[in-house]
């Protein structure tokens, strides 16, 4: 019997419930009801898995029956998920237990897709329990009276917590519990998360300094996973380099016969789209019992497949695998799921394991994945993910530090939201993890920013998005408040096209950079359809179904996730006890020729070792380098080291990275002994040569599209959405050119660049790989050929970085703008000018 | 010298200045699209911050580009004024000081359809405003191009970028430009805090991408793809 829940709150009615349905509470379940009814805050943590929410949940709910609360009482809790999707069936499942245990509260669902008339009923009168977005929070705390309205409040919950630190949304959640602290002065904060590497730190993160640490506690103990990966039946035939896999399809259909309901996860859109099309092609009688879902389709497509995926075993439906990326990844819990199907890398454990675990949802059954390699490599990394899962070692996420964008917002919302007094909003905001090392001059700036424009006198007259009267910061201009309020958030998508058909049906979206380079008349394979483009207006593709099978497949941005530290760690000390001649498991084992030919041709590099591979090809003179730092750290350094190659030999040198290695491509030798080798690697003026290198500013130029968004200074529309005043279209490229040459100490310019640097370039793990070549075993070696290390990078050579450093005016020269061929050419004409969707129109 | 390429157009000799202007020596004219003046002072009145220091920068720049030149008059191809917001003290001022100090040029104001919201420039700035098409010489003036035009036409509304993949390495350019089609070349805007909107060109369209002090010819070549 477990410990009885604290004497002085009754906790019967939640005990028969639970009693009724035959459940016994979890022993995390009932730590998490006694931590709150003490007055604790606290973060739930589990890597998958039943019974969290009533664990964060129920413990409110006691105390509000020992107090007999009704909504008459005001707000009791609030519900934060970071996703609309998710929210509907959180608050339905909150309903649930409320009747149950006789509860006189209410739950409200709040966010972007609510009716008007409930949004502007709750901006009076709150429910007991209102489940929202951290957008949707921050809107309601937009209007004056918030800070009253909510002081009743005395949980706030943050679902999914794992997905909201290390974001801009992240840090604007901190921002708004801070201010819930400060006005509601019983308020205690649960997480709940997956597990992550860096759990004290997202603890302390979600709580602030303001209030007592969070307690950390851990939720059921993890399914055991069963890892299996499908094998070739020759490693001889199967591909060294590629993304796609399909050559394994055959196999993939095998296993999906097995199973009853499967997910196939993909990392990419464009992989979904690719595996949806070849498995149909393959076994043209799965027409319908196979769906495809991924974060470009409609939304109502998207709720669609969810809703047979639930209702599967229930109502006999046909529906056999949904091809996926990770839009499903977060998110209800799927039943009747069988087995999860990983094609491709995993790139990460906690992703791996998240993925592993939306299987098996029935007691005491683990989860079953299923690997499908699409690489020879590839299979290396699943038995390394094995390892890293049996050790525990999952990935951290880091939260932001002092994003000065969304503090710029926030100090707007909170001007809005009845004004704030300087020196009290400062110290609250201090007490948010991001914010906590802010400097009175970043304060100052960003005071500036929304007060004045910018710290120069004259540069800004007539400016005043909130003003100071008798100490208190406001916003008094109407407009400006509804303008602001529209722009409320973080999230900034890439300019999309909303696909539809003719009839009115819509899709779902698009980029614009692949739709605009499309002619009418052109096809292409979207939401598992080939499409023909009949035309394009405004921000709407028109399409129909095209008889011809053949399309081009957009290539969406994204899928270039690196591999994790923790997983590149993992496969390293596979190749080391392959080294020493262990081959422990069907993965290792299948790779085993592959890994005796690099033994053969090369070295396989122990863990301490840097391996360098020299040869020359008819492309030039190759060097191949093995950091295993990951992608992005990789396309640094390559270009950093090529950049420094062209300094001490004059000649052009051109650089690949993929998760393993870099290589470097030269028309004449690279004549560098073990010394010259360790010069190149240095960290001294890493910094200044990555940027001069990769051109940063045109790097932090398109970063400040976000920043600019967020900070306000551009007002996005969205596909079917009017923009909210044709004389604000502006782009955040103007900002950029009129800041840097009119106000170079605008701040929001240096965070774009820190943000390409630690997010687009990983600059940490650059310097941490540099730091590991200082100290490692340099290995140099000349094979005769391509190694199965190197092979994948001379297969990327595509994606090729140059170090020459043109002018502009040299690469223009060299550019080439692709021309629509169209039989009579009126161009520029009234149709080419609507077209070309002219700014100022 | 900065730099400048001279095209032939309809009998024409045009001069693609790099500062976004067009120098038209048989007519004494630099032609220039979209100044959008007052914009900055119009988004502040909005709440947004833009720095009021781009007005004075675009006048230096169009007196740089006239004395260059040695233009004796100024034709603007539409949307002088951004909006009636933008026609706060500071701008005008800033602009009636410029004008009193090129009191001997002309200017030529064809109406944009900002210009028709934000109303003529005032008396003092004597200017000539007209509607387009306008007849210029050989050329007519217009602010928004018209397919079905019969003379070749000057045009501006647009604020023409080209984009393209640079040949090697990930990044892709983005420049404004000058616009050649076979009946209207329409000009990049002048004014810096404009924005651009990338076009796609017809084959035979000739396409000068300005940027960075510098202007060159952009290389259209048709689609490799069938079709």
């Amino acid at each position: 019997m477990a410990a009885p829940l604290q004497a002085d709150h009754d906790a019967a009615p939640i005990e028969r419930w639970f009693a009724s349905r035959g459940w016994t509470p979890f022993i995390f379940q009932r730590e998490c009801w006694c931590a709150y009814l003490a007055g604790e805050s606290g973060l739930l943590h589990a890597p998958t898995g039943t019974g969290k929410t009533l664990a964060v949940w129920l413990g409110p709910v006691i105390e509000s029956l020992h107090h007999a609360d009704t909504q008459a009482d005001g707000p009791r809790v609030l519900w934060l998920t970071p996703l609309r999707a998710l929210a509907g069936d959180t608050a339905d499942a909150l309903s649930e237990s409320l009747r149950a245990v006789g509860s006189g509260w209410t739950v409200e669902l709040r966010t972007g897709d609510s009716p008007s008339s409930l949004k502007a009923r709750q901006r009076e009168r709150l429910p007991s329990a209102l489940v929202t977005t951290p957008e949707s929070l921050t809107i309601l705390m937009s209007y004056p009276g918030w800070a009253e309205r909510f002081r009743s409040l005395r949980c706030a919950v943050v679902d999914e917590w794992h997905e909201l630190i290390g974001t801009k949304r992240g840090v604007q959640t901190e921002l708004a519990l801070a201010r819930l602290r400060a006005a509601c002065p019983h308020l205690r904060t649960w997480g709940v998360s997956a597990t992550l590497g860096n759990l004290d730190e997202a603890a302390a993160t979600l709580v602030g300094s303001a209030a007592p640490a969070a307690r950390l506690i851990k939720g059921a103990e993890s399914k055991r996973i069963e890892i299996q990966t499908l094998l070739p039946e020759s490693i001889d035939r199967f591909p060294w380099a590629g993304h796609i896999g399909v050559a394994l399809a055959d196999q993939v259909l095998a296993a999906i016969d097995a199973a009853g309901a499967t997910l196939l996860f993909t990392n990419t859109r464009s992989q979904a789209e690719i595996w949806f099309r070849t498995l149909l092609t393959r076994r043209p009688d799965l027409l319908g019992k196979l769906a495809l879902h991924h974060g470009s389709l409609d939304r109502d497509i998207r709720l669609e497949v969810e809703r047979l995926l639930r209702a599967d075993r229930a109502s006999r439906s046909e529906l056999r695998c949904v091809v996926c990326t990770s839009s499903l990844d977060l998110g209800v819990d799927f039943a009747p799921v069988d087995q999860v199907i990983q094609v491709g890398s995993p790139k990460g454990v906690a992703r791996f394991v998240q993925r592993a675990g939306r299987s098996g949802h029935r007691p005491g059954a683990p989860s079953r994945i299923v690997c499908v390699p699409s690489h020879a490599l590839e299979i290396i990394e699943f038995a390394a993910a094995r390892d890293a899962i049996s050790t525990g070692a999952l990935e951290s996420r880091p939260p932001l530090r002092k994003p000065l964008d969304v503090l710029a917002q926030h100090l707007v919302t909170a001007g809005m939201g009845g004004g704030f007094d300087e020196a009290d909003l400062l110290a609250e905001v201090r007490t948010t993890h991001a914010f906590a090392d802010l400097t009175d001059e970043e304060w100052g700036w960003a005071m500036d920013f929304v007060g004045r424009g910018g710290p120069a006198l004259t540069a800004y007259p007539q400016y005043a998005r909130v003003a100071a009267e008798n100490g208190r910061w406001t916003v008094r201009e109407r407009r400006i408040a509804t303008l602001h309020r529209m722009g409320i958030g973080t999230i900034v998508g890439d300019a999309a096209v909303r696909v539809q058909y003719q009839s009115g049906r819509t899709l779902g979206t698009i980029e614009e950079s692949f739709i605009s380079r499309l002619r009418t008349g052109d096809r292409f394979v979207f939401a598992g359809q080939t499409l023909e483009l009949l035309r394009l207006r405004e921000m709407t593709a028109y399409v129909r179904r095209a008889t011809n099978r053949r399309g081009a497949v957009p290539r969406w941005n994204g899928g270039k996730m690196p591999l994790s530290t923790q997983l590149a760690h993992a496969v390293r000390s596979r190749l080391d006890l392959a080294n020493q001649g262990l081959f422990d498991s069907p993965e290792m084992l299948a790779a085993k020729p592959l890994l005796d030919l690099q033994r053969e041709m090369s070295v396989l590099p122990g863990p301490d070792d840097l391996l360098i591979e020299t040869l020359r090809t008819g492309d030039g003179h190759h060097a191949f380098l093995f950091p295993f730092a990951g992608r992005l750290a990789h396309e640094g350094l390559g270009a950093v080291l090529a950049l420094r190659l062209t300094r001490l030999q004059a000649t052009s040198v051109q650089a690949v990275a993929n998760d393993y290695g870099v290589e470097l491509l030269g028309a004449e030798p690279f004549h560098l002994d073990e010394p010259g080798w360790r010069a190149l690697l240095t960290t001294d003026h890493l910094l200044d040569d990555l940027l001069e290198a990769l051109n940063a500013t045109e790097l932090a130029r398109r970063q400040f599209r976000e920043v600019a968004r967020v900070a306000g200074l551009t007002h996005q529309g969205y596909p079917g959405r009017v923009k909210p005043t044709r004389q604000l279209q502006a782009s955040s490229d103007m900002f950029f050119e009129v800041f840097s040459q009119f106000d170079p100490g605008n701040l929001l310019l240096t965070q774009a660049m820190r943000e390409v640097l630690d997010a687009q370039l990983e600059v940490r793990r650059l310097r941490d790989a540099l730091d590991a070549a200082a100290r490692a075993r340099l290995v140099l070696v000349c094979p005769a050929d391509l190694t199965p290390l190197s092979f994948p990078l001379w297969a990327e050579s595509l994606r090729a970085t140059n170090a020459s450093s043109e002018s502009w005016e040299q690469k223009v020269r060299k550019m080439v703008v692709r021309l629509e061929a169209r039989s009579v050419a009126p161009a520029p004409t009234a149709k080419s000018r609507r077209r070309s969707r002219a700014p100022v129109a | 010298m900065p730099p400048s390429l001279e095209v032939r157009w309809h009998g024409q000799e045009l001069h693609l200045l790099a500062s976004r202007a067009l120098w038209w020596p048989s007519r004494r004219a630099l032609v220039v699209a979209d100044l959008h003046l007052g914009k900055p002072a119009a988004y502040r009145a909005l709440g947004v911050p833009a720095p009021e220091a781009v007005t004075e920068a675009d006048l230096v720049r169009l007196q740089e580009a006239i004395r260059h030149v040695d233009a004796e008059r100024l034709i603007i191809l539409g949307d002088l004024i951004h909006a009636v917001s933008g026609r706060t003290d500071a701008t005008m001022d800033a602009v009636g000081r410029w004008r009193r100090a090129h009191q001997a040029l002309e200017i030529l104001v064809v109406r944009g359809n900002h210009d028709r919201r934000a109303g003529d420039p005032p008396a003092e700035w004597r200017c000539d405003c007209v509607d387009g098409p306008f007849a210029e010489g050989d050329l007519d003036l217009v602010h928004e191009p018209d397919s079905a035009a019969e003379r070749p036409a000057l045009a501006g509304h647009i604020h023409p970028a080209v984009a393209g993949a640079a040949p090697v390495g990930p990044s892709r350019l983005r420049a404004p430009c000058f616009w050649f089609g076979p009946m209207v070349a329409v000009l990049p805007a002048f004014g810096v805090f404009t924005g651009a909107r990338a076009v796609r060109p017809a084959p035979g369209d000739r396409v000068f991408a300005v940027g960075d002090g510098s202007i060159a010819e952009v290389a259209c070549a048709a689609s490799l793809r069938r079709r």
